[in-house]
């Protein structure tokens, strides 16, 4: 018998919100306390989004309530489960199992954490702020969202200054801002505020700004699309900095019986498929993007 | 549930003492205890566990994507992955509690010699029964399946009754013409009992990109869309099986305790439940109850007595779908 038994649970979660945002993005709201109690960053739900689809659909966490019991999705419509999951109205019931997966790992002795999220790679960089911003190590965590789409939420100019940033580039998240953590947004759509290009080109103008001490206290975390996170294993390598990265993949079981949802990992004795659901989502960036 | 209606649920399987007729299936829960993270799963809640299936030499499996949910159902190419049958002996058996239910090895090869291998392997374990998956690709054959031919099917059959004295489980592949021929050369072969059916090949396509979907450009289909070609492939084996006292773990597409009895009237002794645990995790309490509260309702004591009490029409075409029948 091994540990992890009894980990995830299963509930009948209540939907408390429901909102639709542009580019097909939606934030829900549910009530499900003991997902909510034991969830980390980086964890995700496994939802049945509808009764006529044989396979739930994972979504990750980006907040959660523990003493209201609420948990909070931020998803984007990708296919039909997806789709049929944006039609579920305000106080109808979801099958949902969580939380799983292995979460970030946060180490005190590298407080610099520089956060990148692409897309619906955001919610569990918000996640993961929220977390260090409860931690009593004082971290020191810099986010950095990219998105072709409207971000889901209405960006607002930053209080806080971050040194390197390019002239203009002063659009935050607005809930981020209220934490006291700074963060900077990038696009290619030309939205105010926003860096024009990609998430990797401010983090390196941010890291390039950084003297050599704090350099050694920086540790990357990125959730986004595939490429988004080749580009950030990437960067860490330039750098020499640790790198997290939360993977994404197609699930079944997403409790570790079907192996369905692998990826390949480099380890010490060769080459490994590792299952997203359990073993990840997240890895070292280095194991799975050798260089 | 009380213990009189759990009574109700206990079969014998080819000597194994099952407390529920449902066996969980090979591939859909790892080597046993992947099912348990979730809260309310319980291994003693069904009759027996086949591990996932196991090869003499650890496999990394095919490349993502391995699964895609299709109408009904789902397309997997998993490709085998496993840590290789030595290491599942040495290293994962002994880590589980075989008081909670029985343990199955599922055993595959390329190769005849190599499932007699890796059976020599699991009969000096402390697994129940080894289950015999014979749709894998053989080798010498250029690729075609062990199982889609009943000449191949038993030689495979017949060189792992010499590798092992405990029970043989064939498990039997919808892919091939005549499953019931399959099965009477399996039994002469030496099998014990039969697992009816695997997976059916198909494949999913990406209309944007053109290309296919799965890794391995085909894969299995699972789910309630296999569920009617199960029954009746379950119904034909039955025929064969029935003199024999031979018994059958019917399974596919088994979703609900209602689907389960249709299996049970069919032929089967057992009933095997994979895919439905994704949507899920804790549907074997549910098929349990519901398959107790059917009994009650026709004055039945026990599961077992359900097993081919399927009545046929006797119209002529009904026949024919049973040409085996004789
Ligand atoms: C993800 C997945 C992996 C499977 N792996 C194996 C395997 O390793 N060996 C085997 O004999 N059958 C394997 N199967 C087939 C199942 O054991 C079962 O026969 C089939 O899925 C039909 O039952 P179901 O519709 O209840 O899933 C696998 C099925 C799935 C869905
Ligand atoms: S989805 Fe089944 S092992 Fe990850």
């Amino acid at each position: 018998m091994t540990s992890h038994r009894d980990t995830i649970y299963p509930e009948q979660a209540r939907i408390l919100a429901h909102e639709a945002y542009a580019g097909d993005q939606y934030w829900m709201k549910v009530a499900a306390p003991a997902i909510a109690r034991h969830a980390k960053a980086g964890s995700f739900v496994h939802i049945q989004v509808d009764a006529q689809r044989p396979l739930r659909r994972p979504i990750s966490i980006m907040r959660v309530d523990r003493d209201a019991g609420s948990v909070e999705l931020l998803y984007k419509v990708f296919g039909e489960g997806t789709r049929l999951l944006a039609t579920r109205q305000v106080g109808e019931e979801l099958s949902i199992l969580g939380p799983i997966g292995t979460p970030f790992t946060m180490h005190t002795e590298r407080s610099r954490a520089l956060l990148i999220g692409g897309g619906v790679g955001m919610p569990p960089m918000v996640f993961l702020a929220e977390q260090m911003k409860r931690a009593k190590h004082g971290y020191l965590p810099f986010a950095i969202f990219g998105s072709e789409v409207p971000f889901p939420f209405s960006a607002r100019p930053s209080a806080i200054l971050v040194d390197g940033m390019p002239e203009g580039v002063i659009a935050s998240m607005p809930l981020l801002e209220d934490w006291g953590i700074p963060s900077r947004l990038t696009s290619k759509q030309g939205y105010p505020g926003c860096h024009d290009g990609y998430v990797t080109d401010l983090a390196r103008a941010w890291l390039d700004a950084l003297d050599e001490g704090d350099l050694s206290e920086v540790e990357i975390f990125a959730c986004g699309p595939h490429v988004m996170l080749e580009a950030v294993a990437k960067l860490a390598r330039d750098y020499a900095l640790p790198a997290q990265v939360s993977m994404e993949e197609f699930m079944a079981c997403g409790v570790g019986g079907c192996a369905g949802c692998v990826v390949e990992v480099q380890t010490p004795t060769g080459p490994a498929m590792k299952r997203v659901c359990v073993d990840g989502p997240v890895f070292d960036a280095k194991a799975v993007f050798p260089a | 549930m009380n213990p009189d209606d759990k009574q109700m649920l206990a079969v014998d399987f080819c000597g194994l003492k099952m407390d529920s007729p449902i066996v969980l299936l090979s591939g859909c829960v790892g080597f046993g205890e992947e099912y348990t993270r979730v809260s309310g799963f319980s291994n003693r809640d069904v009759g027996g566990i086949c591990l996932k299936g196991t090869t003499l030499e650890p496999r990394l499996g095919n490349q993502p994507h391995r699964v895609y949910e299709t109408p009904a159902g789902m397309l997997n190419s998993i490709g085998l992955q496993n840590p290789g049958a030595r290491y599942v002996v040495d290293k994962i058996l002994p880590t589980l509690d075989l008081s909670e239910t029985r343990f199955i090895a599922n055993i595959s090869g390329s190769t005849v010699e190599e499932y007699a291998e890796v059976a020599r392997i699991f009969d000096d374990s402390p697994v129940d029964a080894i289950e015999v998956n014979i749709s894998c690709p053989n080798v010498k054959k250029g690729g075609a399946a062990f199982g889609n031919d009943p000449e191949v099917s038993a030689a495979v059959v017949a060189m792992v009754r010499k590798a092992t004295s405990k029970p043989i489980i064939t498990k039997l592949s919808p892919n091939q013409t005549d499953i019931a021929e399959n099965a009477r050369r399996c039994i002469e072969a030496g099998t014990d009992a039969f697992a009816v059916i695997n997976t059916l090949m198909g494949m999913a396509i990406d209309i944007e990109e053109r290309t296919t979907i799965l890794g391995n450009n085909m894969g299995g289909l699972s789910g309630p869309a296999i569920k009617p070609v199960a029954l009746l492939k379950v119904h034909q084996v039955y025929q064969v099986c029935r003199d024999h006292g031979i018994p059958i773990i019917g399974q596919g597409g088994i979703t609900t305790p209602e689907d389960a009895l249709e299996f049970l009237i069919a032929g089967a002794t057992t009933v095997g439940v994979g895919t439905a645990l994704f949507y899920d995790p804790l549907v074997c309490k549910r098929i349990n109850r519901g398959i107790v509260d059917y009994l009650k309702r026709h004055g039945m004591s026990e599961v077992g007595q359900l097993t081919g009490t399927l009545r046929l029409n006797q119209a002529k075409s009904a026949c024919e779908v049973c040409k085996d029948d004789d």
